[in-house]
Formats: structure tokens, sequence, C-alpha cells
């Protein structure tokens, strides 16, 4: 049956939507993109200047390596949050509130980026709500600015990202027997050793691709950096769009964007080497 | 002369809500001994073995293992190995990794001492030089054995086995069991085994505890349970029997021998219940005590023979019972011997069994209990 499927070549026509998709969605474009990387703004001709700029300019080095770290850095907060939260909702709560604390989870999620940012904002600006209420216990007595910070921000970050860590974590501690864990205890194993020994490496699939999106997702994060950020934000992703919409210059930006996604496939590629995860198990 | 207990129970009750899982079970085990407990699913021989282990606490009663009460030590404290159900080996590491996480937890043993004697678990369970395979590069069979090794390892003063050999096949199980038993004898561990499989637990165990609906019904050895069973339940789920039901007892010959009428049909079997005359009575009667010729034995009765069921070693015969006044039939198992006589279907033959081959009890209400095979 399944042999006869496989051989029906027009099966496979079922494909072609996504072939398409990606094809002229994403292959297409970054095709352009790489060219563009290369040619000069006025003339067309071939040229290295645009990653020139980007090697000699040391705010363009410092906005991205700024970029990287702090992705690294939320990233690794989201983890921190995530997975204990990932562990309580599989492991030890039952059903009824698993699926209570889920939907607490996806809800906000139903909201876009752009709006939950701009909640963000409503909450955290000088006359927003946390200050109303400090003032209110007469904690201050003038309005704080807790926008524009780099801890800002990070909570924005985390936030928009929680969700994209959260779920691959569960799916993968869904998977845990619950019998290894007692097999550890009963051996002899307390709370931290099963968690190193059993819980976390079972978890690492779970963890990698949880951590690969959100690391992703905040190193090309716009809208919520810039929101929140403001001029102070100095993310990366800001100097593209400066390139392509505010300075006309295409050919810079498309550089970029070029180096952007080049350097996130090699750092993905590196730590999954360096965890000795393989990028099909993870996924 | 005393014994020394390994593991006592006293008074254990565990409720879950409303269920009550165990109901006030005691029982010791002596050390070195191989204790079986065996009952159907569901009548909370799980819910002991993890009190034991410590993964549950006793609503009620104590535990006591090698003297010390442990009703508040933890699992990890407990000087007791579980080998689980499913066997829970870590997959995430290779098989001396597996044996030597006890020993790793439990610190102040060098690396180089404690793989030497992970080796030595392993060769001690017929594994010897496998250290370095993974998990699911092995047989059912073998990982049954890294589970035993990395319990034994750790030279626990007592084994629990959750029903590991459950999930075998047939042949490899019956190699697993005598294997155990070896195992058993030569290290003199004293282990406790769970088992709803009543072969497995007579086989291989030194005193067996049957538990059904929480409580204990009878703890004996294997011998004792099979050939004079306590309770009503005891004689319908340990061993093949055939069971006589509702019949009148008629007199009583001693305190424990008694003697019913089933269908005009006049029986002597052992009262396992306190017997009076004109009480109801079920009797079991083991079908391989039947004989199939005329005896001097207590029992001597005529049947027709109506079906013949070749089973290698020996047959299932099924024989029709002529003179009872309601329709009767029992087992007959006839053992392939050279003195086993010929028979055929249609043959009218004597019976005959001695008293003690049957086992007389007051009906119980038997609607929620399954015989399991």
């Amino acid at each position: 049956m399944w042999t006869r499927i496989k051989r029906n070549k027009g099966l496979w026509a079922l494909l072609i939507p996504m072939l398409l998709w990606i094809g002229v969605l994403f292959v297409l474009p970054h095709v352009k993109l790489f060219i563009l990387s290369f040619m000069d703004r006025r003339s067309g001709a071939f040229t290295l200047s645009n990653y020139a700029t980007f090697f000699n300019k040391s705010l363009y080095t410092k906005v991205f390596i700024r970029t990287v770290i702090f992705s690294i850095i939320t990233t690794s907060l989201t983890l921190a949050i995530s997975f204990p939260t990932a562990f309580i909702i599989t492991k030890v709560l039952g059903q009824k509130f698993k699926a209570l604390v889920l939907m607490a989870i996806v809800l906000p999620y139903w909201i876009s980026e752009l709006i939950q940012a701009f909640t963000w904002m409503v909450l955290f600006r000088e006359t927003g709500v946390i200050n109303y209420i400090l003032q209110l216990l007469g904690i201050t007595d003038h309005g704080i600015e807790f926008l524009y910070h780099n801890s800002t921000i990070a909570i924005g970050l985390i936030y928009t990202s929680l969700l994209f860590m959260i779920i691959p974590i569960m799916n993968s501690l869904d998977t845990l027997d619950d019998s290894l864990i007692e097999a550890s205890y009963d051996l002899g194993g307390d709370f931290w050793s099963t968690m190193r020994e059993i819980i976390i490496p079972h978890a690492g699939p779970g963890i990698m691709v949880g951590s690969i999106m959100v690391f992703m997702l905040n190193l090309g994060n716009y809208v919520t950096v810039t929101l929140l950020g403001g001029k102070n934000s100095l993310w990366f992703t800001e100097a593209i769009y400066n390139q392509f919409i505010v300075r006309f210059n295409q050919n810079q930006g498309a550089a970029f964007g070029v180096i952007l996604l080049t350097f996130s496939v090699i750092f993905v590629w590196i730590v999954l080497k360096i965890t000795k995860q393989d990028l099909t198990e993870a996924m | 002369m005393t014994q020394e207990i390994d593991v006592s129970l006293v008074q254990i009750t565990k409720k879950f809500g409303d269920l009550v899982a165990v109901n006030n079970v005691s029982f010791d085990i002596p050390k070195g001994k191989f204790f079986s407990v065996l009952g159907p699913s569901g009548s909370g021989k799980t819910t002991v073995l993890r009190m034991i282990a410590g993964f549950e606490t006793p609503t009620a009663g104590d535990i006591y293992i090698g003297g010390e009460r442990v009703n508040d030590v933890p699992p990890n404290k407990r000087r007791c190995n579980m080998v689980f159900q499913r066997l829970a080996l870590f997959p995430m590491m290779n098989i001396l990794d597996n044996v030597t996480f006890g020993l790793r937890r439990r610190g102040g043993i060098n690396k180089a001492e404690m793989e030497r004697m992970a080796e030595d678990a392993l060769a001690r369970v017929g594994l010897k030089g496998l250290g370095k395979r993974r998990i699911n590069q092995i047989s059912g069979g073998q990982q049954q054995r890294v589970a035993l090794a990395r319990s034994l390892v750790l030279d626990p003063t007592v084994l629990l086995l959750d029903e590991p050999l459950g999930s075998l096949d047939l042949k490899l199980r019956q190699a697993m069991k005598l294997e155990l038993k070896h195992l058993q004898a030569r290290m003199g561990t004293t282990f406790v085994y769970i088992t709803h499989d009543q072969t497995i637990a007579l086989a291989m165990s030194d005193t067996i505890a049957v538990i059904n609906l929480g409580k204990i019904e009878q703890i004996a050895s294997p011998e004792e349970l099979y050939r004079r069973p306590a309770t009503h339940f005891v004689a319908s789920f340990v061993g093949e029997n055939n069971k006589l039901m509702a019949g009148r007892v008629t007199r009583m010959l001693d305190d424990h021998i008694c003697e019913a009428d089933f269908g005009g049909l006049p029986m002597i079997g052992r009262a396992g219940d306190k017997l009076k005359p004109g009480d109801t009575v079920d009797l079991f009667i083991r079908p391989e005590m039947i004989l199939l010729r005329p005896g001097k034995h207590e029992n001597a009765i005529l049947g027709k023979i109506s079906e013949i069921n070749f089973d290698g070693s020996h047959s299932l015969i099924i024989v029709d019972l002529l003179e009872s006044s309601r329709p009767l039939a029992l087992n007959v198992k006839l053992q392939h011997t050279e003195e086993a006589p010929e028979v055929a279907v249609g043959d009218v033959v004597s019976l005959s069994w001695r008293w003690d081959a049957a086992n007389a009890f007051h009906p119980v209400d038997q609607s929620h209990i399954e015989k399991e095979a």
C-alpha cells in the first residue's frame, strides 16, 4: 500500500505549493539580497565595499555584537524562565490545571506583537500604570521613565518569545517516562542529580529547538526592540531598516542582511556541534 | 531458631481518596528469602511495593527495613532498590553509566573502582564487556539484566522487582525465571517480587503472599499454597482447578474433612473454611490429582469422556459425570506416562481422587473477581 503511494509520482505534486512558497518568497529574495550586497550603489558594478563599511565603521560592528550578546542573554533568561514552567506543567500539575496554565500562556499570543509592545509602553512610560501605582503608594513623587532601558527591551523580548521556548520543552518533557525519575531517586539520586543526569539530557533536543527559535526571533526582532528601546535600542535590524528605508541604500542594507543571516546560520551550527545535538533530532 | 527479618510491614493501610488500595496488610520477610506478592491487577500489590520503595506513604501502619522504621525515609535514602516493570533504564547513558549511576550518587568511590564494581555486576548477570553499548542496542532480555545489575551493584538489603519479566516472550521468561532464582540464591539478597503470574511466583518463591482487593488472603510456601489454599480466592486464583459450585455439606468426618453432596454425588474433601452440616460449599479439585482408573481413594465415581485435548506432555480430558442429578463435568489432566491408560471420546471411565486433592469453601460473591490466566 505504502510503496504504491510512494511510487505514485502524482503524489509529489502535493509538495508543489510549499516549494513554490519557499522558492518565491524565501529563496528568490535571498538570492536577490545576496546579489545586491555585492553591487555598487551608483554604478551597479561588483564591489566589496558594502561589507568593508560594516567592518570599518565600529558603530556597525558594535551594534552587531551588542545585538548578538543581548540576544544570547535574553535567550538564556527565556530558557531559565521556561524550563521550570514547562517542567511544572508537564510533570507536576494535574490535567485540569495543566490546561488552565497552558491557556494562560498561549492567550497573549492571540494579540499581535505590535499591540503587545504598546501594552508594555502603557505600563512602563513616565505617565504609565506602574508609575501611577508607585506614586499612589507614595514610593516616588515624580514619574520615572522605565522605557528605553536595556532591561525594558529584555522584558519585551522575553515576553514575546516565551511561548516558543515553553512548547518545545514541554513536548520533550512529555515523552520522559516518570519511572525514569523514580528510578533515579530509587538509586540514590536527589533533585539536582536527577535534573542534571536524567531530565535535562532528555529534554536536550527540546531545549535546543526552543533556544534556536528564540535566539533567531530575538536577533531579527524589530517592533518590540524599537518601541521599547527607542533610540537607545541600537539593534542591528534597525541599522538594516535605516539603510533600506531612511537612506535608500539598498546595497548596504542587503550586505547587513547577508551578514546577519550568515552569522545566525554559523552560530547555530557551532552551538549544535558544541552541545553534540543533531539538528534533525533536535527538530 | 529466630530468623533475621529484613522487611516488615505492620498493619499497613493505604487509601487514595475513598479507595482503600491496601487494607491492613502485615508480613515479615526473613533475610535472604525470595518473597512474592501474588495478586490480580488492581489488587494493591504494586502499591505495597511502592510503599516499601518509598514512592507512596502508608496512610496507617509502619514499614521496617533491616529493623529500621522507614516511614519517613525518602526513597533515595532507603537500603532497597527496585527493578521497574518497564525497567526504566536511562536511555541517555550507556550500559556502564547506567550501572554506575547509583555508585556515583553515593560518592566516596573513585571512578576506576566504580567501573570495576559495575563490570563485576554486569559479569554476574552475564553481560561481561557490553558496558559501552547503548540501551537501545541490546535485546529485551539483556535490558532486563542491566536493570538487575544496576540495582544489585548497590548491594541493597532488599531488591524489589515489579513484574519485570512480564514483557518478555514465553521462552525468554522461562529462562530468566530460573536465572533470577539462581542469582538470588547465589547472592543471598532478599528479593520481593510482585506478579500476577502465578507460574512465576510458584516456581521462584520461598514464600508467597496472595493479595486480593488490598487484603492478604494467605502467606505460605508455594506448595502449601497450592495444596492447602486458605481461602476461596486462593483456591480459584492459584493453579488450575475444577470448581464445583454450591454443594451442601452432609457431614463432617473430622474438623477439617467434610462430605458434601453435589447433585446426589457425595464428595469428600478438605474443609478450607470452618464448615458444619447444612452449609453451602464450593469444591475445588485439582485436575492432575484425579486418576482415570478405579482406586481405593475416598472419592470414586463414573464418567463419560466428552472431549480430549492433547497438549504435549499431557492431555486435558473432559469427563461428564454419569451419576449426578445435575450436569457436572470434571477436567482431568492425564500425564502421558507409560502407565497412562488409553482413552477415547465416549469411553466410560472410573474416576478417583484422594480427599486432600479437593478443597471446600463457603461460596463468596465472585462477581468482582476475574481469574487471570
